[in-house]
């Protein structure tokens, strides 16, 4: 029998699933998160480690940085990649999208097509970054995690963050297409 | 006589997908079909949601490995 | 998922049949990371438990986004882009169901007199919370992707996504930089606000599922309202 035509594996790996499976699926696992580790599902954070990481290699110092000055930042920075479970974690987004991808027979590298993907790209990630570490997190940590642990700052995050994908769907529009 | 018209979306991420099919659709007359060519798996799911509630006649088709052919015939 | 079919198919299906190339069966590299995968968690482990946790988490996190093609770029964006609101009705449902599990959670550490999990997520409420929002929000959409949503680009293989995580890490030093001057400046006078410390615990969950269902209902209403213009024309 070809396991193409098996419907559990049409259910579980070939066929996307709908939004509010995800939905669920994603609730049930933020359960977990806060249940296991204490803590609900942030993304962000660990980018201003890898940040710091990269300076470092690059013969630059962090040491007087007020958002590195914390003794649990100075260890989680010191101990690296492999010890900080928050990176690991992101490693395991990738991973397990890709994993999902290969199971559906649907993975492809997909090359820059264009000098407006590469500006969009650069633009998108520096002003992303930024806003995430002053905002206290992206769609994950603020918005997401901030919302479900009763946080009035999840709901003010999501009210500006619609402002800006609005005005962002106008830039994309106009420059980016 | 109906036309075909091919877009290709090849390489584009999310939503550009989507705008170039309605804008290409709106340039179609009813009875033509467009075929969006795609590999960006979350296109593969809002341009046909999208044409379906529109109230378009949609079929998807896996042409390799991560490409998508969306047919859409335009009804109205 | 349920196609309706169409007679388009038979045209086509020719035409499409003779340049479609060999597909090829990944399902054997599939298999291959995901014995990777275990062989790491294995790993981790060793070192120390909590990693291996964060691990699989991780990985659940990433299946399950990929497969649903969960986008919370596109929750905030469609609304105003596209009219469609089928990924942000979808986000308000996690908010629901999320919001009842964590009040219970943390309701049940309060009744033990335990310290109460996750508070740390409980950030002041500043200018740099809307700026950053702001921010975050124009880039999500022109990078084609959120934090999670480009994680999980980067494992389905978007060149563009790899750019865009490598500036958002540059991007994050960057705010890291300037995290002192905001914090001295804004954050510090701000309010941290827990709804339950205002309302009670009844009173906020009660609160939060009412902001839910009201916005459920806005987008509902804001998707059909959208399609019936386009029909009168």
């Amino acid at each position: 029998m070809d396991i193409k035509n098996n419907k559990f594996y049409q259910m579980w790996f070939k066929n996307a699933w709908t939004y509010v499976t995800g939905a669920i699926l994603l609730s049930l696992f933020q359960i977990v998160t806060l249940a296991t580790t204490n803590d609900p599902w942030g993304v962000s954070g660990p980018f201003a480690n890898w940040g710091a990481w990269l300076y470092q290699a690059v013969g630059g110092s962090v040491d007087k940085w007020y958002y590195f000055s914390s003794k649990g930042a100075q260890a989680t920075l010191s101990g690296g990649f492999m010890n900080d479970p928050g990176s690991i974690r992101n490693l395991g987004i990738i991973v397990g999208a890709l994993f999902a991808t290969l199971m559906a027979s649907q993975f492809k590298f997909k090359k820059i097509k264009s000098l407006k993907q590469v500006i969009a790209a650069i633009l998108g990630g520096l002003l992303m970054g930024y806003g995430a570490r002053i905002g206290f997190g992206c769609n994950i940590g603020a918005l997401y995690s901030g919302i479900a642990s009763l946080s009035v700052s999840g709901w003010v995050f999501a009210l500006f963050l619609f402002l800006g994908a609005t005005v962002g769907s106008k830039l994309l529009v106009k420059y980016f297409m | 006589m109906a036309k075909e018209v091919t877009l290709d979306c090849m390489g584009e991420a999310c939503p550009v997908p989507l705008i170039k099919t309605e804008n290409a659709l709106k340039k179609l007359t009813v009875g033509d079909m467009l075929i969006v060519q795609i590999d960006h798996s979350c296109a593969m799911k809002n341009v046909p949601e999208w044409a379906r509630k529109e109230g378009h006649n949609v079929e998807i088709e896996e042409v390799d490995d991560g490409e998508w052919e969306i047919f859409i015939e335009k009804t109205k | 998922m349920s196609e309706p079919t169409v007679s388009v198919r038979s045209s086509s299906r020719a035409r499409t049949d003779t340049k479609k190339k060999a597909k090829k069966n990944q399902l054997p590299i599939g298999i291959a990371v995901l014995a990777a995968m275990v062989a790491f968690g294995i790993y981790l482990s060793t070192v120390t438990p909590k990693l291996a946790l964060f691990w699989i988490l991780g990985c659940c996190f990433g299946f399950i986004l990929q497969k649903s093609r969960f986008c919370f770029t596109a929750s905030m964006r469609d609304p105003s882009l596209t009219g469609s609101t089928s990924v942000t009705r979808a986000v308000l449902i996690a908010f629901a169901f999320t919001s009842i599990a964590f009040a219970a959670i943390k309701y049940g550490a309060m009744v033990k007199g335990l310290p109460i999990p996750g508070q740390s997520y409980i950030v002041p409420i500043s200018l740099a919370t809307a700026v950053g929002a702001f921010l975050f929000g124009i880039g999500m959409v022109i990078a084609g992707g959120c934090a999670s949503g480009t994680l999980m680009r980067v494992g389905e293989g978007f060149g563009m996504q790899i750019l865009s995580l490598f500036f958002f890490v540059v991007g994050s030093l960057w705010g890291a930089h300037d995290f002192g001057w905001w914090k001295l400046n804004f954050m510090l006078k701000a309010p941290k606000i827990f709804m339950p410390d205002i309302f009670g615990w009844a009173g906020a969950i009660i609160i939060q599922l009412l902001v839910i269902a009201a916005l459920y209902i806005a987008a509902d209403k804001w998707e059909n309202r959208k399609l019936d213009t386009d029909q009168n024309h």
